[in-house]
């Protein structure tokens, strides 16, 4: 089975926040909650970059490893998956994400977090495919229905890449020899570049 | 007492101070230069804080040691009384005789409130910690809503037992001596305990319960709310269950001290009076 992965090209990510609003709508995210999120850097300056971010479906994900309750579990695709009704909204996953993935939404009683929200590759839930339940809960399900995760679907510049990681990685692999955009080995532009 | 109150509030103040400290770390973007490996660098820090140095120790201690640990705890600390209730069994003391007015009206209250909140806390605590065993979903949600809540209960009668205890609760030269003898509860044989009001084990589950209850409290706060740095809530969620062990390994020690290994001293926080032989042996330096 093929390995589902992200990938998002900084040299074409535009600040359009296209993706984040597509997933939003599309999926019905809860409110105060954002399963994709655009981060620029230098905003202004030379140099200024930006790259959407979400939950990047880890191999050997951490939020798995330590939420108290097996609330979270990986598909045989890479695709990790929560089970918002088993979730207790202690807030581990999100306190051992290195992408800051994990969110929470709030106006439960106490102030408390409710069930944890993340993205999920358009790929549902744990519910019954295409069930009322399932898009409630987590969205659509798009990979059952055979197409890309909508982020990268709409994104206009083509830079956020979703899907096999194979074919992913050659689409990268063939723009990075395209554009010649050098070694990238450690310290080489530090060492070399002529200010 | 003036002296005493300024003391508490000092503390409170430390404790307070040490948290904001934490607070004010991070947050640095700075300007991109050199490869997309440097780039990846900076971003990842806006993102999640510092995650190889904070992530992933919370990572690794919440899903290989924390929930081993309290296993350890929570089985091999009855198990232990356990044995010495089986092979030296518990103190008796003679009931009908005289009898020394030890807890006050006002000092009983406050404990009986502590002991109904602390314990809840325990419990609840523990429940998540093993929230998989429970299946997690709402009973697991419920015990959260009762952690928080048992800890607004707790914080007033933490409070007035640290303010009223905290002169008996100080250590005492004497305190070692009862710590070699390990208070006396491995011998049969009835001997005068150095120990005052309180003894060395009483002090330490004081200190473990007011001052660590105060910790676990504003730990618990930020964690709760995420009311801090991504960073911070890691260190605070590492110390709270940190904190935690150490705490529930004391209530378990506490809970067979006054419950079982003597019998019948769980009177003394219900009427306040404790014969006069067990004061005589357990306390024998406490003036009345």
């Amino acid at each position: 089975m093929a390995r589902l992965k992200f990938l998002c090209d900084t040299e074409r990510c535009i600040d359009c926040s296209g993706c984040v609003v597509a997933c939003k709508e599309g999926n019905h995210v809860p409110v105060g909650v954002n399963r994709r999120r655009v981060i620029t850097l230098d905003s202004g300056k030379p140099g200024e970059k930006s790259i959407s971010v979400s939950c990047m479906h880890c191999a050997d994900a951490p939020c798995i490893a330590v939420c108290p309750v097996d609330a979270i579990y990986q598909r045989d695709d890479g695709v990790v998956l929560v089970n918002k009704k088993t979730c207790i909204g202690c807030g581990y996953c999100f306190m051992a994400c290195p992408f800051g993935a994990p969110q929470f939404p709030k106006g439960e009683v106490f102030g408390a977090r409710g069930a944890m929200d993340k993205c999920t590759f358009c790929a549902g839930g744990p519910e019954e495919t295409f069930s009322a339940e399932e898009k409630h809960l987590y969205g659509q399900n798009r990979i059952a229905e055979g197409k890309v995760p909508l982020c990268a679907g709409m994104c206009a510049t083509k830079a956020l890449l979703a899907g096999d990681a194979d074919v992913v990685a050659d689409v990268y692999r063939e723009r990075v020899f395209q554009r010649g955009s050098g070694s990238n080995a450690w310290g080489w532009s530090k060492a070399y570049d002529k200010k | 007492m003036q002296r005493r109150f300024s003391s508490v509030v000092l503390i409170a103040l430390t404790v307070l101070f040490a948290g904001s400290a934490f607070a004010g770390e991070l947050q640095a973007g700075g300007a991109v230069t050199g490869s997309s490996a440097d780039y990846y660098g900076q971003l990842i820090n806006v993102i999640t804080g510092n995650w190889q140095e904070y992530g992933q120790l919370f990572t690794l201690l919440q899903s290989q040691w924390f929930s081993k640990i309290f296993l350890v705890v929570i089985t091999a600390v009855p198990a232990v009384f356990l044995l010495h209730y089986l092979i030296i069994g518990a103190k008796h003391f003679d009931h009908d005789g005289e009898q020394i007015y030890f807890f006050s009206l006002f000092a009983r209250i406050v404990h009986f409130v502590a002991a109904i909140s602390f314990s809840l806390l325990v419990i609840t605590g523990l429940m998540i910690i093993f929230g998989s065993f429970f299946g997690g979903g709402m009973i697991i949600r419920t015990a959260r809503y009762v952690h928080l809540v048992s800890a607004m209960v707790f914080a007033l009668p933490g409070l007035l037992m640290f303010v009223m205890w905290l002169k008996e609760m100080l250590p005492q030269f004497h305190d070692i001596k009862w710590i070699f003898i390990l208070g006396g509860y491995l011998s049969k044989k009835k001997k005068p305990v150095p120990a005052a009001k309180f003894n060395a084990g009483q002090k330490m589950y004081f200190w473990f319960a007011t001052l660590g209850g105060g910790i676990m409290a504003y730990t618990g706060y930020i964690i709760w709310g995420f009311g801090a740095t991504v960073d911070t809530v890691r260190i605070y969620t590492m110390l709270h269950n940190a904190l935690g062990i150490g705490i529930v390994a004391f209530y378990l020690t506490h809970v067979y001290m006054s419950v079982f290994a003597i019998a019948g001293s769980l009177e003394s926080m219900k009427t306040g009076y404790k014969p006069k032989d067990e004061v005589d042996i357990l306390h024998s330096l406490y003036k009345y």
